[in-house]
């Protein structure tokens, strides 16, 4: 066989190759070629793409419960000891276990929200590389709380990059003309953290300063720039 | 106030925002109902016990998932009797004088059929016909790139090089980063 090792990037990264020793060799390539993982995992990227691409069947109903009932009976494989400086090994030398997959699957979500739409990936990639960097920030810490009247909102935090990502689920849709609008919530001063997009998704907010609270309340479409309703959600963040 | 509610309560939000996605590729490639819920059911468990080691750097957490879902799939239909069947069909296909337009048909159902991403659709369409062929047989049928030089007509390096020429073609059409 022709040894272009590089030829291999696009059928690889389609899952295309199925004589197992032609990837292992192929693997073997990737481990030495930087560049060669560049580009298969770009590529994975577009294959992701057409993934949400695919028309939509509705798994049934019946799947959640097994998966959930799995998943408590599954215990999660240990963070790569290998890699001691990556975030989640991080996290696990000084938090509980637990805060480290909590931030690990609010990753996930973080990610599939991003990714979910076709039209909103370009933009979202951009967005996408300011949100990882938070996620990956050595200081960064999940915090969470109920929002009054339904559902719940989770933050990833970073003190040293001043900035924190924001997500909710399970909000009661709004009447029309009103949004959710997020806070920083200072000693002395209040900011507007941004709206919370219709559609979900996360919400990426800098400017946190020692002190600030996470608060959330509910306003007119476009959003304020002052809270003026009762905050329904107000979560430390230091 | 860190996340003491249990990651398990939080796997519910994955679930509710992955499932449907990871079970509509699934059933895209694996065809079949009961085969593609099982599968899903492996990914979703694989996703949840292996969540530790998801690194944001290495790429996003979609495709860190649908590439789990993608490859999943690919071996339960290379695995199955499916499998068989299909390497029959592609047997067959290389003696029929008819083997272009069988491709060609499947081909035009994996990229018309009412596929969502609007997006998608119009940068697959900026392709050449046959590096849009040869990706979406790989991709959406779960061929090796052997079966698919095999039902296109042309030889390895050929496919090889389309699929990977296509692909950087998408992926500047997609602005993918």
């Amino acid at each position: 066989m022709a040894r272009d090792p590089h030829s291999l990037a696009g059928v690889y990264a389609l899952d295309a190759i199925s004589d197992p020793a032609e990837s292992g060799r192929f693997e073997k390539h990737l481990s030495r070629c930087q560049e060669c993982t560049r580009e298969v995992s770009g590529l994975r990227e577009v294959a992701t793409a057409m993934a949400f691409g695919v028309e939509e069947f509705e798994p049934p109903t019946s799947m959640r419960d097994s998966v959930l009932a799995a998943v408590s009976r599954t215990r999660q494989v240990p963070p790569s000891v290998t890699a001691p400086r990556r975030r989640v090994a991080w996290l696990i030398t000084w938090t509980p276990r637990l805060v480290a997959v909590a931030a690990a699957v609010v990753a996930i979500v973080l990610g599939i929200q991003l990714s979910g739409t076709q039209d909103r990936l370009g933009r979202a990639q951009a967005q996408d590389h300011a949100i990882a960097a938070v996620l990956a920030a050595p200081d960064a810490r999940v915090v969470a709380g109920p929002v009054a009247g339904g559902g719940s909102t989770t933050a990833v935090v970073s003190a040293s990059r001043h900035s924190l990502v924001i997500t909710s689920t399970g909000l009661p849709v709004l009447p029309g003309g009103k949004v959710y609008e997020l806070w920083l919530i200072g000693p002395s001063v209040i900011r507007s953290a941004g709206l919370v997009p219709a559609a979900g998704g996360p919400v990426l907010a800098s400017g946190l300063a020692p002190g600030d609270r996470l608060g959330m309340t509910v306003e007119r479409a476009g959003g304020v720039s002052q809270p003026t309703t009762k905050p329904i959600v107000l979560i430390p963040l230091f | 106030m860190l996340v003491g509610r249990g990651s398990e309560g939080a796997f519910e939000t994955v679930y509710d925002r992955l499932a449907r996605p990871v079970y509509s590729l699934i059933r895209k490639v694996v065809r079949d109902p009961a085969q593609s819920e099982e599968v899903t059911q492996e990914v979703l468990l694989e996703v949840w016990r292996t969540a530790t080691r998801f690194d944001p750097a290495k790429g996003s957490a979609a495709t860190w998932v649908m590439t789990i879902a993608h490859r999943r799939a690919v071996d339960r239909v290379r695995a199955t009797t499916a499998g068989a069947a299909r390497e029959e069909k592609a047997a067959r296909w290389e003696n029929a004088t008819t083997q272009r337009d069988a491709a060609r048909d499947e081909v035009a159902e994996a990229v018309e059929a009412r596929m969502e991403g609007e997006r998608v659709r119009r940068c697959l369409d900026g392709l050449t016909q046959v590096q849009r062929e040869s990706i979406t047989l790989a991709y959406y049928g779960g061929y090796s790139y052997p079966q698919v030089a095999t039902l296109l007509g042309v030889t390895l390096a050929a496919i090889k090089t389309r699929i990977r020429d296509g692909l950087i073609r998408l992926r500047d059409c997609l602005g993918v980063a």
